[in-house]
Order: structure tokens, then sequence, then C-alpha cells
């Protein structure tokens, strides 16, 4: 029989490696809707820089398809994910918030051009990933400032190639870093 | 009394029961997601992996993925019940009743 003390570190050992399954797990299933972003990103951005007149478009079908696919992963998969059935439904209150205050800045309070657009949405969008990042592990906080320092280092630095950047800033940024939360 | 589970307490056996416990009921963890998880040796997990298998705590299934044999570990019904109760008695040891 073992003493207390042993007993104590068992169960530290357990509630150490339950957290690691579980951000594991987190992981995972980010790596996957940052994939799919990335891809959706990545050609709307060329679309952009291709055929500026059928950005618009791009742009409504990028956050469409995204946020459709971030539910499909709830809905086909939701066994394999971290937390309750009810967060399927607080996913898309997210992201009609998110999009709802992104829209009220660029198009109500200010009148934003398509390089200002393209450059408040990716440090929007990346604003929450490192916020997230604080909770839930470190490759959040570093993918989300990597992208962001690149996004405004584009905004000042680069010229007419400014999509063409951030398709692979941003699209290329996101797939990138959700391999590699696959790895950690 | 309760007593300790001699097969789950031995401490890399406990980590893979912990992993696989924190998971929904039909799930199941890679081999290769196992070992990053408890850092363990391909060889030392897989003995393990055995012998949780052979105690009936874990189900394992091979199969291919693409040309890769993919091995997931799952904690059975049993398993997950003998966990619960070497939990319950590390705890029972804590606060003092036994040990």
């Amino acid at each position: 029989m073992i003493d207390s003390r042993q007993a104590s570190a068992a169960l530290a050992d357990i509630d150490d490696i339950v957290q690691r399954v579980k951000q594991s797990q987190l992981y995972e299933l980010a790596s996957l809707a940052a994939v799919w972003w990335g891809v959706l990103v990545f050609a709307a951005n060329l679309v952009t820089w291709l055929w500026p007149i059928y950005a618009v478009y791009a742009w409504v079908a990028v956050d469409v398809l995204g946020v459709g696919g971030l539910i499909a992963l709830r809905v086909f998969d939701p066994k394999s994910h971290p937390f309750g059935a009810g967060v399927g439904i607080r996913l898309f209150l997210i992201f009609a918030l998110f999009f709802a205050f992104g829209y009220l800045v660029t198009n109500v309070v200010g009148h934003f051009g398509p390089r200002q657009l393209g450059t408040f949405w990716p440090i929007y969008f990346m604003l929450f990933y490192t916020l997230a990042g604080l909770w839930f592990g470190y490759a959040f906080v570093a993918i989300g400032l990597g992208i962001t320092a690149l996004t405004l280092f584009g905004f000042f630095y680069i010229g007419e190639a400014f999509p063409l950047w951030m398709a692979f800033v941003n699209g290329g940024g996101l797939i990138l870093g959700g391999l590699w939360m696959r790895r950690i | 009394m309760a007593e300790l589970d001699d097969i789950i307490h031995q401490p890399l056996r406990l980590k893979i029961m912990a992993a696989l416990n924190a998971l929904p009921a039909t799930a199941g963890l890679e081999f290769s997601r196992l070992k990053k998880l408890t850092g363990a040796t391909d060889g030392n997990l897989g003995a393990h992996i055995e012998t949780l298998a052979k105690a009936g705590y874990v189900s394992v299934e091979k199969a291919f993925v693409g040309k890769k044999p993919q091995t997931t570990v799952t904690a059975t019904a049993a398993g997950r019940g003998a966990f619960a109760r070497h939990v319950a008695t590390l705890q029972e040891i804590i606060a003092g009743k036994q040990g």
C-alpha cells in the first residue's frame, strides 16, 4: 500500500495527463479549422488580387463556407470534441457577434477601403486567436501575433501586391499554423 | 476496504488509462499520439498496452490508413470502471481512510 504523498503524486500525474489530452484534442480541432480557413482566405485573396471586381463575392463565400465548415465539424464529429454539445450554438453566436461588430466598425462608424478592409479583418480575427491563446495554449498566441505582425508589415510596406502578400501571410499562415498545431 | 489496482498502478499504465479515460466512451487514441502524451518509447508503450489489453482494460484496433499502419487504443467499460475505482482508492488514501 502507498502513503498519502504517493497517492497525491499519482493523482497529480492523472490531472496533468488529462489536461494534456484536452489540449491535444483542442489543438486537433483548431488545426482543422485553421487549415480550412487558411485555404479559403488564400483563395479569396488571390481572387482579390487577380479579379478585384469579384472580391466582395469571394469574401462573402469565405465567410459562409468558413463558418459552415466549423459548424459541420461539430455536427458530423461531435463525440471527439472536448466541449459540450452547446458549443455549436455558441460558436454560431460568437461568429454572428464577430461579424456584426466588424461590419459596424468598417461600414458604419468608418468607411474602409479595400486595403483597410484587407488589414482590419485579419488582425481583428487574430486578436481573438491571441486572446484565446491566453487560456487554450501558446500556439494560438504565436499564430495570432505572427500573422498580425506580418499583416501590419504588408499594410505599411507592400504596395499593389498587398492581396497577394495577404494570400501567403494570412491564408498560408493559417495553413502552416494549423499543421504546426497537429505536431505539438 | 478498496485495494489499489496493481495493473493500473504502474506509472506508465496509469498515464495511459488516465489519457484514454479523458476521452468520450467510444473514442480512442492513436499509438503515436499516446506516445507523445505519455512521453514513453515505442517498445515500453507497446508492452504496457499489451498488459492492459490482456487485463481487458483496453481494446487495440489495427488498421491501415493509406499504406501506413495505424494502431488505436480505446479504454473498455471494464477499464473505465477499474480506473474509477483506482482513483477513488487514491482519494481515500489521501483522505486518511487507508494507508
